[in-house]
């Protein structure tokens, strides 16, 4: 497709009306169109006034607390900027604080039962096959790497992207949990592709996650990205991603 | 309309207050787009209440290139109000929803019996809206509807209509051109 072809797609898309393949394929070509963005902004604002012809009706008394209410449940996202690469350390240092803590109560409970210390030994063996199995994918030589920031700013997250091990270290960072009834997702975009569910997740409590998800065989990807989703994921995003990096491949 | 863009701000440094005023300012549009799309109070205030959720959580994140405040929170809320519709499997209610919108919506946007708008400068950009979507030729303005109230793609409203694919491009990206020129300057657009 021509560029001129293309602006004839933002319209549409600013309707979300767009289908799978080629919406992916011009969501790739907005990566690079400055005019492309443009016209889709200025189609987004008469969507907006759009909005304006449905018959007014009064929102119900007391909802304007509900949103007050819901807010302070939540922090908005923080704004100021991370640097991805001093988190890794922070990675490792965490692994080797969960495995010292493991090996610690592991070690006290020995003197008190014996069938607890043998349930603690069968656990700490997941435990150490669990931190071989992240740190393997981690330190493998030939593990991508992609960073995803809104922005440049926060939330972010890291993802090391083992290929022969077909698996995926995500670790996120200052991302509220999801509301109830809500999750994130991440999709592993391909060019002129439509996106692929890696999975879902939600942080803790902390804004914090670090977690292995498998990666199909022979999938290929050029782009990560996380959206919000309904509970149980989508199997295609419903909503712009808010996180997008791409992934940078080991030399 | 500078004022958004401030009170957006504000809330990325977790100012309550200024989620308040931007509710004051646009919770009635949502309200009432969120109504239009789910048909049930309950499920638009939760829709309502979701939406400005997801605007205070994601405030840092708001880009101006990408469009006016105004159409930053309609998009939300619209989103979440059709998730909803397609949670709750109504999603053929909204369609006859969004037709009937098609019919009558647009011609009488304030019927009586509305509950009347605080914000003159609002009604009127409202009335242009009308005005501009009464303007398009039916079929541009009945697949736009679909796409924008009832979340159809355009296959989707290629199959709904029974028309061929390449029509149904055309009449939404014809209508939407014409729509943009008729409004160039109303109020609400740019900040």
């Amino acid at each position: 497709m021509t560029e001129h072809e293309w602006l004839a797609v933002a319209a549409p898309y600013a309707l979300d009306a767009v289908d799978g393949d080629e919406r992916a394929a011009f969501e790739t070509h907005l990566t690079q169109c400055a005019q492309c963005r443009a016209e889709v902004a200025s189609f987004r604002d008469v969507g907006g006034q759009l909005a304006l012809v449905v018959p007014a009706v009064d929102p119900t008394a007391g909802l304007r607390d509900r949103v007050i209410a819901e807010a302070r449940r939540v922090r908005p996202l923080a704004s100021r900027i991370l640097r991805p690469a001093s988190r890794l350390p922070w990675l490792v240092a965490a692994a080797g604080f969960v495995l010292a803590v493991v090996l610690g109560g592991a070690w006290l409970r020995e003197r008190h039962d014996r069938r607890v210390l043998e349930t603690q030994l069968a656990q700490l063996g997941d435990s150490l096959a669990a931190q071989d199995e992240l740190l393997a994918t981690l330190l493998a030589p030939d593990v991508s790497v992609a960073n995803l920031a809104a922005t440049g700013k926060p939330p972010s997250a890291r993802l090391f992207w083992n290929p022969g091990r077909h698996r995926l270290v995500m670790a996120v960072f200052d991302l509220p949990p999801a509301p109830t009834g809500r999750t994130y997702q991440l999709w592993a975009i391909a060019t002129g592709r439509p996106p692929v569910s890696l999975g879902t997740f939600n942080t803790g409590p902390d804004g914090r996650l670090t977690t292995a998800l498998a990666v199909p065989a022979g999938l290929a990807f050029d782009l990560t990205a996380v959206t919000e989703e309904p509970a149980g994921g989508s199997p295609q995003p419903t909503q712009s991603p808010f996180l997008v990096g791409p992934v940078q491949r080991s030399e | 309309m500078d004022n958004d863009r401030s009170l957006v701000q504000r809330m990325a440094e977790g100012d309550e207050r200024a989620l308040g005023e931007l509710y004051d300012r646009h919770g009635r549009v949502a309200y009432a787009l969120a109504y239009a799309i789910v048909g049930e109070r309950a499920d638009a205030d939760e829709v309502v209440v979701d939406a400005f959720g997801q605007a205070w959580r994601t405030a840092a994140h708001f880009d101006l290139a990408r469009g006016s405040v105004a159409a930053w929170l309609t998009t939300i809320a619209r989103t979440r109000a059709l998730d909803l519709v397609r949670a709750r499997g109504r999603r053929s209610r909204a369609l006859e929803r969004a037709a009937r919108l098609s019919e009558e919506g647009v011609v009488s946007p304030m019927a009586s019996g509305d509950a009347p708008d605080r914000d003159a400068e609002r009604s009127e950009t409202r009335r242009l809206v009308a005005g501009a979507l009464a303007a398009l030729p039916e079929p541009q303005r009945r697949a736009i509807q679909l796409a924008y109230f009832g979340g159809l793609t355009q296959s989707e409203i290629a199959g709904q209509l029974g028309e061929p694919l390449g029509t149904v491009k055309t009449r939404i990206r014809d209508g939407m051109a014409k729509l943009r020129d008729l409004l160039r300057g109303a109020g609400g657009r740019a900040e």
